[in-house]
């Protein structure tokens, strides 16, 4: 683990829906690497340049303003650099055309959120443990 | 065979002119020969009566009386015998000289004793012929071994000092003589001589069989059969008691119409060739439009709609194809036509689409992401701060957090139904035993250790159709099944199926709360709902999504079921591909 660097990339327009995410995160103790962004041209800055840090996970909405995330994807994935970072789509959309592009772009999960509270804490907190605890990325 | 009208055409000319050819070609052979024969039967008695004329020996009875008068004769029978010899014997050497090999000249007294004799031939020693009193007769033709002779006599003055001078002749039978007589009659007539009352018959060349006397007394010609057939007329010499037959070989009768046989009938076989030509070349150029107009027709039906037939004639095949063509352009243009309807249809129905999906992913987006918050918040409330609320807060806030999760189902339902409308159906057999197994196995899992749940499922016919869909159809279908048998003491669900005409039925029967059969037309309804929530949940969604999948598919929905007594449902599939 990188001790100040950034974990779990959260790219969230919705604030509520940011705000629930870091507090299911918060419950097991994943929210405190965690760096938000609210549109899909913040996350590109995040990345931009290449100096900054890896985070191990990237939670990824779909529907946001300026560049839209499955353009996100497109490029984080289509990127030597950032290829390797597993992208998890957390959206509300469970259209089919969606879940085909965001897997044929290469994401590496798609989670569409659920409303109910309790389902969506778990998705979350089940998600973030898997990435930063379980997965054993390429060195 | 493939029998059309350019094969059929040819085929019957041919086959008529063959016919006229043949009735022809015998009709004409008939009358040919009728003719030939009516001339032969005209020739034949013509050349028997010139023959008859011709033996008629007028002369020969003439000079024998003649000499039965002579005086020599007369005074040197008158005197026994004994005087006048040899003027006697002068007088009978002018009839018949003392060297004549063929012929006899003899006189003989009433009893028949020999006195005189001339001439070297003699056919008995007797007197053949008794004469008639006062003229010459002639005697019936007779035979000596292979020679033919005919006797003539003459009486010579009265009882007792008379006598009788009798003279014998042989014929001179050999072949010229035969040729000469034929030749007289011309062609191949063949003459023959002979007694009317039977043998001897001579041709003239030799002695034949004497023909039947129903030729010799028949008045017209008539067929007999002497080594081969002919035709033969017999009469009488006169004067005689001989006979004339002419006759002639039937094939030379008929030679005629065989002739005309063998000119004719290449000539017949001639013009059934060519008119079996000509009836070719007419059908086909008679057919060949027709053929263009099939072809074309055949062409459009395949869909190709630019087809047109090439025919210039002012005649009824003209007018035809002029027709066809008009015909084939205007089905083109209201093809055409239509093909532009659709295409504007489609883009006005795809724009509509494309709303539609813009819609339901906004309804998907946009309004599960407030409820999520409200849901979320409403339980931070509830889990945070639960210990700043008092009891009715507390109520209220589970008030919200039920609403928000059931219309969030809701949602998740109502998005569902609308995708099914544009989803593609995939068409492919699927096993609906293996498949309703399936589903079953993984629902009563989720019923954990329910008591008494028997749940059987028949061997089920084979469907065509989606199987993630048909899977949702069995799956939403038992689960009602389980959901409204919930709570009895013994639950019993059935899976079945039957062929039905062309088409199969599925069911899925249960022993539960059942309905009220005057609702059975609300039971697939978007969300309409016979019980209560608080009695079974949901969010009438269900039946709804069953019925779109079965319709999408060709088949139809239907229930049976009464209050408090159980339900089936049922859906029909189509068979096979359609």
């Amino acid at each position: 683990m990188q001790p100040n660097g950034v974990e779990i990339l959260l790219v969230e327009d919705n604030a509520n829906d940011a705000e629930l995410t870091l507090r299911a995160l918060k419950q097991r103790n994943l929210a405190n690497q965690v760096h938000v962004c609210r549109d899909g041209a913040a996350a590109m800055e995040f990345f931009a340049g290449g100096a900054g840090p890896v985070p191990k996970v990237v939670l990824l909405d779909l529907k946001l303003p300026k560049v839209d995330g499955l353009e996100v994807l497109r490029r984080l994935k289509g990127d030597a650099r950032t290829k390797a970072i597993p992208i998890v789509v957390l959206t509300s959309s469970r259209e089919e055309p969606d879940i085909e592009r965001a897997y044929e772009l290469g994401a590496n999960s798609y989670i569409v959120k659920p409303v109910d509270f309790e389902a969506f804490a778990r998705a979350v907190s089940d998600v973030g443990l898997y990435w930063l605890l379980l997965n054993h990325p390429p060195q | 065979m493939n029998w059309s009208i350019e094969r059929k055409l040819p085929l019957f000319v041919t086959i008529l002119l063959v016919v006229v050819a043949v009735v022809q070609l015998t009709i004409g052979y008939g009358e040919v020969r009728q003719a030939s024969r009516a001339l032969a039967d005209k020739r034949l008695p013509l050349a028997t009566r010139v023959m008859a004329d011709l033996f008629q020996t007028g002369q020969g009875r003439a000079r024998i009386t003649a000499l039965a008068k002579d005086s020599a004769i007369v005074a040197f029978l008158r005197s026994g015998g004994r005087r006048g010899r040899e003027p006697a014997l002068a007088a009978m050497r002018r009839l018949t000289s003392d060297t004549a090999t063929n012929a006899g000249l003899e006189l003989r007294d009433f009893g028949g004793h020999l006195l005189l004799r001339t001439g070297k031939f003699a056919g008995a020693d007797s007197v053949l012929i008794s004469p008639g009193k006062d003229s010459a007769r002639y005697g019936p033709l007779m035979r000596q071994d292979t020679t033919l002779f005919i006797a003539i006599a003459a009486a010579v003055g009265q009882e007792g000092t008379g006598g009788i001078v009798q003279q014998v002749a042989r014929l001179a039978l050999n072949e010229r003589t035969r040729k000469t007589l034929t030749g007289l009659a011309g062609g191949e007539v063949t003459l023959l001589l002979g007694n009317a009352s039977g043998d001897p018959w001579t041709d003239f060349a030799t002695i034949v069989p004497a023909p039947p006397q129903g030729v010799l007394t028949s008045p017209v010609p008539v067929r007999y059969e002497r080594g081969e057939p002919k035709r033969a007329a017999a009469a009488p010499v006169a004067g005689t008691p001989w006979m004339v037959v002419a006759e002639l070989p039937t094939r030379t009768v008929t030679a005629p119409a065989r002739a005309y046989l063998v000119s004719m009938a290449p000539i017949a076989a001639l013009i059934v060739i060519l008119g079996a030509l000509v009836a070719w070349w007419g059908s086909r150029r008679l057919t060949k439009p027709l053929v263009q107009v099939t072809r074309a027709a055949e062409a459009i039906t395949t869909g190709d709609l630019e087809q047109r037939v090439n025919v210039q004639r002012d005649d009824e095949l003209g007018r035809l194809a002029r027709s066809f063509n008009t015909m084939a352009e205007q089905v083109s243009r209201s093809h055409h036509h239509l093909e532009a309807q659709v295409a504007q249809r489609t883009k006005a129905l795809e724009g509509t689409n494309a709303e539609l999906e813009s819609f339901s992913y906004s309804v998907s987006h946009d309004l599960r992401a407030p409820l999520r918050a409200i849901h979320g918040f409403a339980r931070i409330l509830l889990e945070d701060h639960n210990a700043k609320l008092d009891p009715e807060a507390q109520r209220l806030l589970g008030v919200i957090d039920q609403n928000t999760r059931r219309m969030g189902q809701l949602i998740d339902d109502l998005l569902a139904f609308s995708r099914l409308g544009r989803k593609e159906i995939a068409s492919a057999r699927v096993d609906m035993t293996e498949l309703a197994r399936l589903v079953a196995d993984e629902l009563r899992r989720g019923e954990g250790d329910r008591n008494g749940l028997e749940l059987r499922i028949d061997s089920l016919v084979p469907a065509h159709g989606d199987r993630a869909l048909l899977r949702q159809v069995l799956s939403n279908l038992l689960q009602n099944a389980l959901k409204f048998t919930r709570g009895r003491p013994d639950t019993r669900i059935e899976v079945g199926s039957r062929p039905d005409g062309k088409e199969t039925v599925y069911f899925v029967k249960d022993n539960g709360a059942g309905f009220d059969a005057r609702y059975v037309d609300k039971l697939f309804g978007v969300f309409q709902r016979l019980h209560s929530a608080e009695e079974f949940d949901g969010t009438g969604v269900g039946l709804a999504i069953v019925k779109r999948i079965v319709q999408r598919h060709g088949g139809r929905v239907w229930a049976e079921g009464k209050l408090n007594e159980g339900a089936t449902f049922y859906f029909s599939l189509p068979d096979g591909e359609n």
